[in-house]
């Protein structure tokens, strides 16, 4: 009777460690079909921006100055057109809104472009009213609502604008930071910006205009991270340009692992920038050096 | 005699025999007269004629040599009771303020022999050098200048130690014995005619006075640093500044960008016509991110020399590079814009070209030996949509391959391609 105790007792050690060590592993990218070329054929250059929303995938064909769409269904994603305009001939960023209308920042012109969903240009976005200082949009967001986000360098700040162009809140940028590169608006409105170099993450809590370190610095975990992405379960993601990974946090800012690496072939990244993913996990890489979209599941 | 008395008298024995033994043993490993350090000397001949000189540290002084030297063994060279670099700290324990704003180098990693005798000296504090000269044993590039000044600014013909203190700052940066304007101003009075007259009548009494001037003297005239901004020299303060009357004289005309629009108007349209900016070129500090307003050691009023303004925000590279067993020559010297445009490009990374192969063929003439097909029409058998350049094989700064190569030529580097040679 005693030694049939000890087995059970110890048993249930084993799977309570074995449960425990599995709870504690980052989550894995399981690597997709990557996407390579437009509905033509004709291949993707130096992309830098991606954004998804629902079964909708636009992706910043920066190298070739024009946007190009897909439809996702399931696992699979298939061209469904292209978006060349004068108005944003270097796209580096993109957004959409549930309406399925794209914003798309211009890397040249340094604005960001409203376009319809039929493709046509609706006109660049500015705030409604006075403003003071210079706007220079490094990035920006669009979020569940459709308020607007900008990262806003020339005047170190945050605007958040409504559809209509009213602004909502200005978020100036901590008094200590090196260079703010991108930002993400989470589940929970919470907007979190990316300091690439000092490898941090800082927090404006909804509706607050203080913004405070998140996370610690990464330096041990990153090289020079550029664009940041969350995924419903408030999971942070920091694409790390240099490094050519991704590095995973807590909602809370602590480091959970990192994944991915340096390589030509499918499943590596060369000079990643821009992430986004879906609400079934799907996430998409704009993957600048390899001149292609890649394509994970992550999976726990 | 009874039992009980003969037990008494062996146990008395017993413990006076054990009280004898004893004091034998004691005399045995009494220390001789001298024993913590002079007797050393009967051996250590040589070391008297040391401590003649006429500053001798006071342990030494005192006889007192295993105050830092364990007389019989030690896992630290020449015995010492604690390491070399902490065996200073053990008496010198607050050398440097606690959260010092600056620190010396040698004195934080302990290497007080680099400027101290740990016996005995010529110089007082036991300093192996007197004066200035023992700062420029080190800070060569300093004394060079000093040295080659033209106008010199007199403290510094006097001695480092005038406005600077050798172990630590509690309160001021570059280990000064206290703050920029402060330091200056000890001496300068801002009130007096000339010195206004100087400064165009700008309150400049409360400004950084390091600016403008080289503290430890220039060729030019004024001190100003060697690359003087053209409007600082002229004397055209308010070409930048409000007039010195107003309010607010010190006030910029314009901020950021716009105020160096103002003469570099040419410039920076070319900048902003290109693809792609730098992007601290368009944030709050612009040009300042990099730029000295005023004047500078370095070309192009830069902030500091490439490979320390660019490692500012590029620690990573910079770090990476350290660590490369072999390294691009330009990355090495610190040439960053060898291959990178500073400000903008139309090239990703801000490269000086649009692909590698015209760019490293700048200076490598790779058209007239390589064999190995690279260009347009030089697929890349890892990826549909990339084709053959230089960075195929080769890290653009450096790596632990000869040639820097991303992998081993022998065995990796061919069959990333060539997976068919694989073994």
């Amino acid at each position: 009777m005693r030694s049939a105790m000890k087995k059970v007792f110890f048993t249930s050690i084993l799977l309570a460690a074995a449960a425990g060590s599995h709870a504690a592993e980052p989550l894995k990218f399981k690597q997709m079909a990557p996407i390579y070329v437009d509905g033509k054929g004709a291949g993707i250059r130096q992309p830098e921006g991606v954004s998804c929303k629902g079964n909708a995938l636009v992706v910043a064909d920066t190298g070739n100055g024009r946007l190009l769409r897909y439809t996702i269904a399931g696992d699979a994603w298939t061209p469904s057109g292209e978006i060349v305009l004068p108005q944003l001939p270097y796209p580096i960023r993109v957004d959409m809104n549930t309406k399925g209308e794209i914003f798309a920042l211009d890397g040249s012109s340094r604005k960001i472009a409203r376009i319809a969903p039929t493709g046509e240009f609706l006109g660049y976005v500015a705030p409604a009213g006075e403003v003071q200082g210079t706007i220079v949009p490094r990035s920006l967001r669009v979020d569940r609502d459709g308020n607007l986000y900008l990262l806003d360098v020339g005047s170190a700040r945050v605007l958040s604008m409504d559809p209509s162009g009213k602004v909502l809140r200005e978020i100036p940028f901590p008094k200590e930071y090196g260079f703010f590169s991108d930002l993400a608006v989470d589940a929970g409105g919470n907007v979190l910006l990316l300091d690439s170099v000092r490898k941090r993450v800082f927090k404006a809590a909804k509706a607050s205009t203080e913004t405070r370190p998140l996370s610690e610095s990464l330096k041990e975990e990153a090289y020079f991270p550029t664009a940041i992405a969350t995924d419903r379960q408030g999971t942070i993601f920091l694409v790390d340009q240099n490094g050519d990974g991704v590095v995973i946090l807590g909602p809370d800012g602590s480091f959970k692992g990192r994944r991915l690496s340096m390589g030509w072939k499918d499943g590596f990244l060369r000079y990643p920038a821009q992430m986004c993913i879906t609400e079934n996990g799907t996430a998409f890489i704009a993957d600048r050096g390899n001149n292609r979209v890649d394509g994970f599941l992550i999976t726990e | 005699m009874t039992l009980r008395a003969k037990t008494a008298l062996v146990l008395i024995a017993i413990v006076c025999t054990m009280a004898v033994s004893s004091s034998h043993a004691q005399d045995k490993f009494r220390l001789k007269p001298g024993a913590k350090g002079k007797v050393c000397l009967d051996c250590h001949e040589t070391f008297k004629e040391k401590l003649k000189a006429p500053f001798v540290h006071t342990p030494v002084k005192a006889g007192d040599c295993s105050d830092c030297h364990n007389p019989h063994a030690s896992s630290h060279g020449k015995l010492l009771s604690e390491g070399v670099n902490r065996i200073c700290f053990s008496c010198h324990e607050g050398i440097v303020p606690e959260k010092a704003r600056s620190a010396h180098k040698v004195v934080t990693e302990g290497n007080c022999v680099k400027c101290h005798d740990p016996h005995a000296a010529k110089n007082r504090n036991n300093l192996l050098q007197a004066g200035n000269e023992l700062c420029f044993g080190c800070h060569q590039r300093i004394a060079k200048e000093v040295a080659g000044n033209k106008f010199k600014h007199n403290p510094v013909e006097k001695g480092c130690l005038n406005c600077h203190t050798p172990h630590g700052s509690a309160k001021t940066m570059s280990l000064l014995k206290s703050d920029v304007p402060g330091i200056c101003v000890a001496c300068h009075k801002p009130d007096a005619p000339s010195f206004v007259k100087q400064h165009m009548g700008y309150p400049v009494a409360k400004s950084n006075c390091s600016s403008c001037h080289d503290p430890h003297g220039s060729g030019s005239r004024g001190i100003l640093w060697g690359k003087p901004h053209q409007p600082v020299v002229n004397k055209m303060c308010n070409q930048c500044h409000l007039d010195p009357s107003s309010p607010n004289a010190l006030k910029t005309r314009k901020a950021g960008l716009d105020l160096c629009r103002g003469c570099h108007n040419a410039k920076m349209n070319e900048i902003l016509g290109k693809k792609r900016v730098h992007w601290p070129v368009v944030d709050k500090m612009s040009c300042e991110n990099c730029h000295r307003p005023h004047a500078s050691r370095e070309s192009d009023l830069l902030k500091g020399t490439q490979l320390a303004l660019c490692g500012e925000c590029h620690r990573d590279t910079i770090e990476r590079l350290d660590k490369s067993a072999v390294k691009h020559k330009p990355a090495q010297e610190g040439n960053c814009t060898k291959c990178h445009l500073p400000h903008s490009s139309n090239n990703v990374s801000l490269l000086d070209n649009t692909n590698s192969i015209n760019l490293c063929g700048t200076c490598h003439d790779w058209q007239k030996h390589s064999s190995h097909p690279i260009g347009e029409k030089a697929a890349d058998k890892r990826n549909r949509n990339i084709t053959m350049d230089c960075m195929s094989c080769h890290a653009p700064h450096g790596s632990d391959q000869k040639r820097f190569t991303w992998y081993d030529v022998k065995m990796e580097l061919c069959v990333q391609c060539h997976e068919q040679y694989k073994r």
